[in-house]
């Protein structure tokens, strides 16, 4: 294993001025030749399709009228602020991420502070509670239905243990609570890793000296353990964020009615509506210009809460070690 | 694994009370783990039941007999589950080498070449790209890809893998930026090329970040949904498509345990990968570089 450690780059051997130029040339064909595969990907799988969807989103292409197609402006922008269904769609998403987020966060942090202190057999706890995090989506969707099924369901069944004739329905009208229970036990794996990866990079004299000072565990917590992994908290935020506004998986696939085909009320997200305006009605237009709107907004939201920033992550200029 | 991850704590006698908290903590942490686990356990166990003990209400825990026949019905070739997961495992292992191979190049470009003058802007796309949502690529993707009659084929898959993946590419690049520089010199002074630099040296010493790499996409391809759904037709799709509705006998009734019992087998190869690689995803070469060090 070659060890791991900051190298001061740039400091080419010394040769001549005409070799090195040669030299130079060649290596910058080899950088060019190492990043193509990426490089044409971001090309033909990223910039364009970007400018096609926005070209698209100009339009009333709706995946057949290729010969009809007229550009109608910015109309699908302007119907996208006029429909009721997008707007509902918008505000359950807003309370979803509202609710997943802080409640994720205080879970896995809470789990990585359990895991993090030195016990036999620590490693087994961790690998155990990671593994709902390996666990796919449509997977995912199963193991959830069969505890949250209104009639047969475990949860209801331990539930009518203490009152009996318990049906709540937790993937209809209370999906919203059923689907985060969803989401934060498959999440929490990952929350956990990053939290602790971040608890072992204090350094424990800080927390001796904290307790030398007389702190006791909750001031421990907040004083020095906290701030510590804001930036972490941070991070997790921002990528939480980002996700959580583009959730449609799990009511697509946990709470659509097989009656009629469309996710709970109660979790008809933005971009469940998105996905039936492309796919149900074929309004591809319509769905880009939806799409970009989501866009804007998540661009917006992680612009603010970069800019909060300042006000709660601990940041400290740290020289290599 | 075990002495990397624990932590250092302050050599201390042990007190009674330090016992006590130590039981409590012990039996919080048994608790915690046991309700985590508890979805998986009655997964498990619902496998196991016939179809009328997991519609019987009241609920009844435990089925009367192990229903094993679930597992073997499985394979039945009306179901041509192995088709199907052979299926994923191709794509997943297919795209999973490619990618592995693309963004290592990529990562090892951007890592070792800083003289070249357009490298930090293009890393600044490579890195502003894990962030920016893909999903107003996803359609006008399909659209072209359609256009060009790739739909139905698994040529998508192939292409995503050659392109990498800007996560994986900031992962490779993060790990050979820590290699010293008097080993490409001296590699290079011995006669070797760039290219024999990187596969011979480079990729090598990069085991953790390979793995990490490997396991993370092979787990995404596999569990993708989406993907495979928009582009695949009923008979070349994924194991994911197949088992997102229950599976049916003739007469069109939903069969749910016997696809509690395929959700068990589709979900074991994610676990033995998982066993597998959790030395590399817990050393933290996923989330090495996150503190800023």
């Amino acid at each position: 294993m070659i060890s791991a450690k900051p190298q001061l780059r740039g400091a080419s051997p010394p040769i001549t001025r005409a070799k090195q130029s040669a030299r130079s040339q060649r290596r910058q064909r080899t950088f060019y030749l190492f990043i193509s595969p990426w490089l044409l990907g971001f090309i033909f799988l990223s910039v364009i399709p970007m400018v096609v969807g926005f070209l698209i989103s100009l339009t009333n292409y709706d995946g057949l009228n290729l010969n009809k197609l007229a550009f109608v402006g910015m109309r699908n922008y302007g119907t996208v602020f006029k429909d009721p269904s997008a707007q509902y769609g918008f505000s359950r998403t807003l309370i979803w991420a509202a609710i997943n987020l802080p409640l994720w966060l205080a879970v896995s942090l809470l789990i990585a502070l359990l895991v993090n202190v030195k016990l036999k057999g620590n490693g087994i706890f961790r690998t155990l509670l990671y593994l709902p995090a390996v666990i796919p989506p449509v997977a995912l969707v199963w193991t959830w239905k069969i505890l949250l099924e209104q009639n047969f369901g475990l949860v209801n069944g331990v539930l009518s243990l203490v009152r009996p004739g318990t049906a709540v329905p937790w993937l209809s009208t209370y999906a919203m609570l059923g689907l985060t229970s969803i989401a934060l036990w498959n999440g929490l794996g990952f929350g956990m890793i990053v939290f602790l990866a971040g608890l072992q990079d204090i350094p424990q004299e800080l927390i001796d000296a904290a307790r030398v000072d007389g702190a006791g565990n909750f001031q421990v917590f907040f004083r020095v353990i906290l701030p510590l992994i804001s930036p972490i908290i941070f991070f997790q935020l921002i990528l939480g964020l980002i996700s959580a506004l583009q959730q449609f998986v799990l009511p697509m696939l946990a709470a659509t009615s097989a009656s009629t085909k469309i996710p709970a009320r109660s979790v008809y997200l933005y971009m469940v509506h998105v996905y039936r305006t492309l796919f149900g009605t074929g309004r591809f237009g319509q769905g880009m210009a939806m799409l970009w709107l989501l866009i804007v907004v998540i661009g917006v939201l992680t612009v603010i809460v970069f800019w909060t920033q300042r006000f709660w992550v601990y940041s400290e200029v740290r020289g290599e070690e | 694994m075990e002495a990397q991850l624990q932590v250092r704590q302050p050599t201390s006698h042990r007190s009674t009370r330090r016992m006590r908290e130590k039981i409590l903590l012990y039996i919080l942490m048994v608790v915690v783990v046991f309700l985590v686990c508890v979805p998986i356990i009655w997964l498990l166990i619902t496998s196991l039941k016939k179809d009328v003990e997991y519609l019987s209400y009241p609920i009844k825990f435990l089925p009367a007999v192990p229903q094993w026949s679930n597992y073997t019905n499985v394979f039945d070739p009306r179901y041509d589950f192995l088709k199907h997961a052979g299926i994923s495992a191709g794509l997943a292992l297919g795209s999973s080498i490619l990618t592995v191979i693309s963004s290592s190049l990529a990562g090892f470009a951007f890592a070792r070449f800083p003289e070249v003058k357009a490298r930090d802007k293009l890393f600044a796309i490579v890195a502003s790209m894990i962030i920016i949502p893909q999903i107003v690529t996803v359609i006008p993707q399909f659209i072209i890809f359609s256009r060009l009659h790739l739909t139905g084929t698994y040529w998508p898959w192939v292409i995503w893998g050659i392109a990498g993946s800007p996560i994986l590419i900031f992962l490779f690049r993060q790990f050979f930026i820590r290699f010293p520089r008097e080993l490409e010199d001296a590699a290079e002074i011995d006669g070797c090329s760039t290219f024999e630099i990187f596969w011979r040296i480079f990729l090598p010493n990069a085991k953790p970040v390979i793995a990490t790499a490997f396991i993370l996409n092979f787990v995404a391809v596999w569990g993708d949904w989406f993907a495979p759904l928009i582009y695949l037709n009923s008979e070349n799709t994924t194991l994911s498509v197949v088992i997102s509705t229950a599976y049916v006998n003739p007469q069109g009734q939903p069969l749910t345990t016997l696809t509690l019992a395929a959700v068990v087998l589709y979900i074991l190869p994610m676990v033995v990968i998982f066993f597998f690689g959790q030395r590399y995803i817990m050393q933290g070469t996923l989330t090495s570089g996150l503190t800023g060090r």
